[in-house]
């Protein structure tokens, strides 16, 4: 395969020297704010559109913050994130609400993000109701059918599906609002590797039909490696390593990224790998 | 107590487990493991990988309504034994790490007296013999601060911290047996790495033999010594772990291995366990429930 060159499109997020900081309340004094921690410190970066940008950094590097950050489930303290041109960094929920519906998520834990007490195809057409682009019976099943899963699975509850089932569910959920915009957060990192391989290669093959922009957080540089195009390394909220994955992966510039890639347990015997 | 050095650890003869709606859960369980062994307990999610570990451990889901079969542990036959010897002896002899660092230790209590009380409860030690040793292993588990982390709460600790109290907890005293339930499924991969080599570590040091169950392939190249590959609640197969990466028998062991991904290949497409080969130990199974549901059963 060879690896084709940036698209002519300008990128879809611009992120320009995005900061962020949680108050620790741990260290409070009795009186006074509290001391903030920094998150994010000052990033810059773009996802091209079309793409699967990978997110990856070991627990605590930021990784999921910078993910909400994109979604505006968080507000930065300063920088800009430019989405298709606008800065949704400071806007507010109202002016959000239209672009709400092209920045999807699909969760990590698909049995805490899907409601229990609704049938698989309530779950899938709710939100497309919500913003008026659909939202029958019928939406739902072509929603389930591009996830490959059949379309009696509507009437089930999530309860009755598989960890591989429910996270297909999940994705349905999101690509039935035909969002610009994808955020996979450790998406199959609860999935045995069988059901990992199924999920992920669906995701792939929806990608390049649908040409989904998605960013996909995870811990995983094996995944990353053959789901993505383009790779972020954080650590401690700062980009140590970026670029197009076989770049990234071939060679290297941190050690953190050194450390991830010799981490990885692979399936083969190899007594020296504990030294 | 005495036992003969050339004993296994553990030892479990045709285990079966059943559900009150006649769903199999484990079928025709056997399996050994020797002193200081590492044995890997591999298949998918519901393949009855925890249910054994549960059933050493005498903790089975009270669903669990018909179990037959008969496990040993040091020669010793759990069955013969009444329940309350049983949770003795089993307690005295076994630990369990289990998956989730953030739900197996009590969030209002400290972390000291979560080490020292079974210590002091279970193996009668003396509170101070109890508080040296589990300062020891937390040093040992490397954790820079014992005293402190003694004292502090769970809500205070991260996952990997939690985790390796967690191992400590199982180690400090120095059981025969350890059931890892999926140590460090909830991990990331440095964390992991450093866990795996911290459970290897100590294994060694104390004789241990440890029950891991995992569905990483990578994880079971690197920790364990034997494998049980599991579908549906049967043994599939049973093989040093040599023998299962370079030359697996069953054709279900080479799809899980196939399935892992790896950071090195070239762009190639994941690779689930093949559709028709589940479905067609489906087939196995069923039959195999027709066998012994129309078999001696009273």
């Amino acid at each position: 395969m060879t690896y084709s060159p940036k698209p002519p499109k300008p990128p879809l997020f611009s992120v320009r020297n995005l900061r962020l900081s949680f108050p620790d309340h741990a260290h409070k004094p009795l009186f006074g704010a509290a001391p903030r921690i920094e998150v994010l410190k000052g990033l810059d970066l773009d996802i091209p559109e079309g793409r699967i940008t990978g997110i990856v950094g070991e627990s605590g590097s930021g990784k999921s913050t910078f993910g909400r950050v994109l979604v505006r489930l968080l507000e930065p303290d300063a920088g800009e994130v430019l989405f298709d041109g606008q800065d949704i960094s400071t806007m507010d929920e109202n002016a959000l609400r239209p672009l709400r519906r092209n920045l999807q998520m699909i969760f990590q834990d698909p049995m805490s993000s899907l409601n229990p007490r609704h049938k698989v195809w309530r779950i899938i057409a709710q939100p497309m109701k919500r913003y008026k682009c659909g939202g029958t019976r019928k939406d739902a099943e072509n929603a389930l059918e591009k996830v490959g899963l059949p379309a009696d699975f509507a009437d089930r509850y999530p309860h009755e599906l598989s960890g591989g089932q429910r996270q297909r569910v999940g994705i349905a959920r999101a690509i039935a609002l035909q969002p610009r915009f994808i955020l996979a957060d450790e998406i199959v990192s609860g999935l045995d590797v069988s059901s990992q391989a199924q999920v992920l290669s669906l995701l792939q093959n929806l990608a390049r039909e649908m040409g989904l922009t998605i960013a996909f957080i995870s811990h995983d540089l094996s995944v990353i490696r053959h789901l993505c195009d383009e790779v972020i390394v954080l650590n401690h909220g700062e980009i140590v390593d970026c670029g197009p994955v076989e770049e990234v992966f071939s060679n290297p510039q941190s050690d953190i990224t050194k450390s991830l890639l010799s981490a990885i347990p692979r399936p083969e015997i190899d007594e020296s790998w504990f030294d | 107590m005495t036992t003969q050095p050339h004993e296994n650890t553990l030892e479990i003869r045709q285990l079966n487990a059943t559900l009150p709606n006649g769903m199999r859960l484990l079928r025709d369980v056997s399996l050994t493991l020797e002193p200081g062994e590492v044995r890997a307990l591999v298949g998918e999610s519901g393949a009855g990988k925890s249910m054994i570990g549960r059933a050493v451990l005498g903790i089975l889901p009270s669903a669990v309504v018909h179990s037959s079969g008969d496990i040993l542990l040091e020669g010793q036959s759990l069955n013969a034994m009444r329940p309350k010897t049983r949770r003795s002896i089993v307690a005295k002899m076994s630990a369990l790490i289990p998956q989730d660092p953030l739900t197996a230790l009590n969030p209002v209590r400290k972390i000291g007296p979560q080490i020292t009380d079974p210590l002091v409860r279970i193996h009668r030690w003396s509170r101070d013999r109890a508080l040296k040793r589990a300062l020891e292993l937390l040093e040992r588990v490397h954790i820079r601060n014992p005293e402190r982390v003694m004292n502090s709460y769970p809500h205070e600790l991260s996952g990997g911290m939690r985790q390796r109290i967690l191992i400590a907890a199982a180690f400090a005293p120095s059981p025969r047996l350890i059931v890892a339930d999926e140590p460090t499924t909830a991990l990331d991969v440095t964390v992991q790495k450093q866990i795996l080599k911290l459970i290897r570590e100590l294994q060694r040091e104390t004789g241990t033999a440890v029950l891991f169950v995992t569905h990483d392939m990578g994880v079971v190249a690197k920790i364990s010594q034997k494998v049980t590959v599991l579908f549906a609640g049967r043994v599939l197969e049973d093989a040093p772990t040599e023998a299962i990466f370079n030359d697996a028998a069953h054709l279900y062991t080479r799809g899980l291995i196939a399935a892992t991904p790896t950071p090195n290949a070239t762009a190639e497409p994941f690779r689930p366990v093949p559709q028709d080969l589940i479905a067609q130990l489906q087939r196995d199974t069923q039959a195999e429930d027709v066998r012994f549901y129309q078999g001696g059963r009273k």
